[in-house]
């Protein structure tokens, strides 16, 4: 070697490590690393030149138009966090997305994996990341921020929730770029990723400059400040945003796990907590008065959620992986309960059961405390849901079919997924070419549209529909019972591989008895 | 007895159609460097990559120090460094700032992490380099680094996937005398290459793979045994080359000879008695003998015998 010792690498260790040292000792290595890269990056250089740029010109304007009065500071505040907006809901995203596009490009990522690093620890210290450039940008604006509030129109609290806002979106928006990012890991999602991000993104920014611009931004939160729905609308958008930003947390985090590591896991936790917390945020924070009216919608929306996981949930591999079946629960009951929240088709499809057994179980206890009572729900609302789940169950057990269909690979898992809408597709588009082609024309509904939900839900929820309504939810239950054989040996692959274990534990214990 | 530190048991991986590692299985002693060696598609890469808990079997298990890839992978990870045969490093980082990111990755703390990062890029030959740009290093700096990375949580086995790749003469000198450093300090290497005749000088033993299948394993004497069933000897003479080469042909025990200038090739099937034999016989003869030895067959020779070229 002829170069000489960096001074760096020259000077002594200290006995005792400075705070900041210690400090970082403590943080996620991941966001330490983002937060050295990203402020040494050019793309932060220019956007904080950029913004202090605006800063001067905003200022400059402010100060030429300013008359005084009691709402001399809102453009101010408006061209503000207008200029915040595509700082935090593109740039920051941006750089979080090809920071992870270059780990996957570069084999970086696996080299994280082979450490102490965790999929999720990872994916947490890029949004940590994402705060901490929040941090960075914001009080690159903040001497703007603070003179539109000397200039008096934007008082504390609206410049609290504007900013607490602005960091949830940030970090949502971050979660959702580093999701897309990862779906990157398959070569023909790229482009698909690359394009479903910056579409969202850049027009989540216009959206967000255009609504701060037109000061509709302060006119809506100073209306929520003096209303007694502040408590509702803002405990939705965080509890969205934060279930938003844990979903794509967990996309991200399937992702960068290894294919036969258990990926299913964290999804189905999410889904079966979904009923419960989104029925308690109702309770805590819907007015007595709106409960007749949100309790329905929320029940459809989780229906909703429940079939989108379920298309998921039908289309995995079948058994379990050797990795999974070694960390199955040694005992046998914990086995049998957790024989839902573990990969498998069966199993998703029992999951997918017992999250509707759930949401209905709730919704029936629950109901009741509004004013008009479960049973008093209108009786087309009760005929569109269970419909809408008869037909989710008969499409599901045809995707389920079809997945049985395809080889076990996880390629054909996203294959199955894309298909399953497009059972839905033929379902309604066939009968309909063969009345065009073969009667020449589409007169009426009849049976060979049974497999055209909307069509068919049309017409059963009328009274003249009940013989359709009786066939839609024989159909869909006799789905669910065919379904059963298979549930049932998702379960015992689920306890034998517990007393594979068990049996396991039983031979080396003994050996290490004589060891010892 | 002491278990192996790497015992690969029946492993069997599969590409679609293709058998990528067909049941394979060998084992490698604590402290020994094992060559890898195969040709393109043999499956090396593939058994590393199960090895270092990034890919799953189809059938079979990888056991490092007794801890299977499968089960416990994790584990396993504290006790391997994988060195795959990409190098990216993060931009807008140095070459201290990466070590340091890397060892806060494997949990290292305080002034033991400040610690190992200096003391590894020391032995890898990077303190000069320590507030370089990492994206701007050389080629063989880069492996350097890439190296020092993989040591960092001071692992017992480390696998290196051609590690030696696209380096110049000098810089694989110097990275093969860092291997000889990390074996002599206490390491097990797997090491993967194609640069034969380096594997020859570093290593103690091969497993030479062909379409998924080990096709020979152990250490070099043994495989050059088992491979030699008929020994190669050479003869160097001052002239009369077309007289030695006729005495050989009516020689017992000798097969085919060959003529190359002044030295004399030939197959023989005795032992080291019968050749003393021949040698007097030829001197005998009248033949002056310059020099006469056999030619030990070296790791080319056997990957040569040993492979068909079958490429998958």
């Amino acid at each position: 070697m002829t170069a000489e010792a960096a001074p760096v690498v020259a000077a002594p260790i200290p006995d005792r490590l400075d705070l900041l040292t210690r400090l970082s000792d403590r943080l996620n290595p991941i966001l330490v690393r983002e937060v050295q890269q990203a402020v040494k990056g050019r793309v932060f250089v220019l956007t904080v030149l950029g913004a202090l740029f605006v800063n001067v010109i905003i200022a400059l304007v402010v100060a030429s138009n300013y008359k005084g009065g009691a709402t001399g500071g809102r453009g101010a505040f408006d061209a503000g966090l207008a200029t915040l907006a595509p700082l935090l809901l593109f740039i920051v995203p941006m750089q979080a997305y090809q920071s992870m596009q270059s780990e996957l490009r570069g084999g970086m990522i696996e080299q994280l994996l082979m450490s102490e690093l965790r999929p999720l620890r990872i994916v947490a210290g890029k949004l940590g990341a994402a705060m901490v450039q929040f941090v960075l940008y914001l009080s690159v604006l903040s001497p703007l921020l603070a003179t539109s509030y000397l200039l008096r129109g934007v008082d504390l609290p609206t410049i609290a929730v504007c900013l607490s806002c602005a960091l949830v979106f940030c970090v949502a928006a971050t979660s959702f770029a580093i999701a897309a990012a990862l779906q990157g890991m398959l070569p023909a999602m790229r482009p698909i990723a690359w394009l479903g991000m910056a579409f969202g993104l850049g027009s989540a920014s216009l959206g967000m400059v255009g609504y701060i611009g037109s000061g509709q931004c302060l006119r809506d939160v100073g209306w929520l400040l003096r209303s007694s729905e502040f408590g509702m609308v803002t405990s939705a958008v965080l509890c969205g945003a934060i279930a938003g930003t844990a979903l794509m947390a967990l996309v991200a985090q399937a992702y960068l796990a290894h294919t036969f590591e258990n990926r299913s896991t964290g999804f189905r936790v999410f889904l079966l907590l979904a009923p419960p917390l989104s029925f308690a945020w109702v309770y805590t924070f819907v007015q007595a008065s709106h409960r007749d009216d949100v309790v329905p919608v929320a029940t459809f929306l989780l229906s909703l959620l429940g079939i989108v996981f379920g298309i998921f949930m039908v289309s995995e591999q079948q058994k379990l992986s050797p990795r999974v079946r070694a960390h199955v629960p040694r005992n046998a009951a914990l086995a049998a309960c957790s024989s839902i929240f573990l990969p498998g088709r069966d199993r998703g499809m029992a999951c997918w059961i017992a999250y509707f057994v759930l949401l209905a179980g709730l919704a029936l206890v629950l109901w009741p405390a509004t004013g008009r009572g479960f049973l008093n729900m209108p009786q087309s609302f009760a005929r569109v849901s269970t419909l809408t789940l008869a037909y989710a169950a008969i499409y599901l057990t045809l995707g389920k079919w079809l997945r049985g269909r395809l080889p076990e690979t996880v390629v054909f898992n996203h294959g199955a997924r894309f298909l399953m809408p497009l059972l839905v597709v033929v379902g309604c588009l066939l009968p309909l070419l063969f009345d065009v082609l073969v009667i020449g024309g589409v007169d009426n509904w009849h049976f060979g549209h049974l497999l055209n939900p909307f069509w068919t839900i049309d017409r059963a929820v009328r009274d003249s529909g009940a013989a359709i309504r009786g066939l839609v939810w024989t159909l869909g239950g006799g789905c669910l019972l065919v379904q059963l054989p298979a549930m049932v040996r998702g379960l015992l692959e689920v306890t034998a591989a517990a007393a594979a274990r068990r049996a396991q534990a039983a031979t080396v214990a003994p050996a290490s008895a004589v060891e010892g | 007895m002491t278990t192996p530190l790497l015992e690969v048991r029946h492993l069997s991986r599969s590409y679609g159609r293709v058998r990528a590692v067909d049941d394979l299985s060998f084992a490698m002693a604590r402290g020994q460097i094992t060559g890898f060696v195969g040709p393109n598609g043999a499956g090396k890469t593939t058994t590393m990559r199960i090895a270092a808990t990034l890919d799953i079997p189809d059938g079979g298990d990888v056991l490092v120090d007794g801890v299977s890839v499968l089960v416990e992978p994790r584990k396993v990870r504290q006790r391997i460094g994988y060195m795959s045969d990409q190098f990216h490093p993060y931009a807008n980082l140095d070459v201290l700032q990466y070590l340091d990111f890397f060892a806060r990755a494997h949990g290292l703390r305080g002034r033991r992490r400040q610690q190992t990062v200096r003391t590894v890029a020391s032995f890898c030959g990077l303190t000069g380099f320590a507030d370089r740009p990492a994206t701007g290093l050389s080629k063989g700096m880069g492996q350097r680094l890439h190296l020092a990375k993989t040591l960092l949580h001071d692992p017992q086995l480390l696998i290196l996937d051609e590690p030696a790749a696209g380096l110049d003469p000098r810089a694989r000198i110097e990275f093969r005398a860092l291997l000889k450093e990390l074996a002599a300090a206490g390491k097990t290497i797997l090491i993967s290459s194609h640069i034969l005749p380096e594997l020859g000088e570093t290593c103690d033993s091969v497993v030479v793979l062909e379409k998924g299948k080990r096709v020979v394993a152990g250490t070099i004497a043994e495989i050059q045994r088992s491979v030699q069933h008929q020994q190669a000897v050479q003869l160097r003479l001052l002239g009369e080359v077309e007289a030695a080469e006729k005495f050989l042909a009516t020689q017992p025990d000798v097969g085919e000879v060959a003529v190359d200038g002044d030295r004399v090739r030939f197959t023989y099937a005795g032992g080291d008695e019968e050749m003393a034999a021949l040698l007097a016989r030829a001197i005998g003869a009248g033949l002056r003998i310059t020099e006469f030895g056999r030619i030990e067959a070296d790791l080319e020779d056997i990957f040569l015998q040993t492979t068909k070229g079958n490429l998958q």
